[in-house]
């Protein structure tokens, strides 16, 4: 297992354990190793489009399908409350746990609120929909945008 | 990507907005997590940017296709 796959599996699971981001210290202490090493690693992990990062380099602003800022989409899995990128992000919470889940969102034109249930067998019928501004090609052009 | 009660919702937020809507996706096919692509894609020890290739079968799995889902489509 190389360094950054240690990394990325410490980022994803300090995000399953409470819904935050990890901080690059917190993950150095985690591993017992240096903070520029962790930072180094980030840095990486932003070039394979694994993580995004803040401008600083070294603050995690998203591990997809996970938030490091609140959003408007939530997911609840348990006592935790997630915060998710995107409506589709939402629906990746559950998926990446492996455990049943509620997100909680909004019609973005109504503003009527969205509860959907996500079970083992994935989202429960529904009309709802999610409607993307930017196509494929552009998403990572602007990532918080889209 | 946002969430909309309907597609009808959709073209009034695109309309008060001057933009044209795109095409609208529902939950249950965008995730079916007994679907090795999804289980895939959201297994953080395997985790990495899909290829162009790859990320067009994903979306074409879930009826996704069309220059608008095309990873690698120009404009």
């Amino acid at each position: 297992v190389t360094f950054e796959t240690q990394v990325k599996l410490a980022v994803y699971g300090a995000f399953a354990e409470d819904g935050r981001a990890p901080s690059a210290q917190a993950i150095a202490v985690a591993l017992g190793v240096s903070y520029e090493d962790v930072v180094a690693a980030f840095a990486k992990l932003r070039a394979e489009r694994v993580l995004f990062l803040e401008p600083d380099g070294r603050t995690i602003r998203m591990a997809p399908p996970f938030s490091g800022v609140p959003t408007q989409h939530r997911v609840r899995i348990g006592a935790v409350e997630y915060f998710a990128n995107c409506g589709w992000d939402a629906l990746g919470i559950p998926a990446a746990l492996r455990r049943p889940g509620t997100v909680l969102s909004r019609c973005e034109q109504s503003q009527e609120p969205l509860t959907l249930e996500i079970g083992e067998e994935g989202p429960a019928p529904s009309p709802w929909v999610f409607h993307s501004l930017v196509r494929a090609s552009r998403w990572w052009d602007d990532l918080v945008f889209t | 990507m946002l969430f909309f009660r309907s597609e009808e919702l959709v073209r009034e937020w695109c309309e008060a907005r001057g933009v044209a809507p795109n095409p609208c996706v529902r939950p249950r096919p965008a995730l079916d997590p007994r679907d090795d692509v999804v289980r895939d894609a959201a297994d953080a020890r395997r985790r990495k940017r899909p290829s162009p290739a790859e990320m067009r079968g994903i979306f074409a799995s879930i009826g996704l296709t069309g220059p608008f889902w095309d990873p690698e489509a120009r404009g």
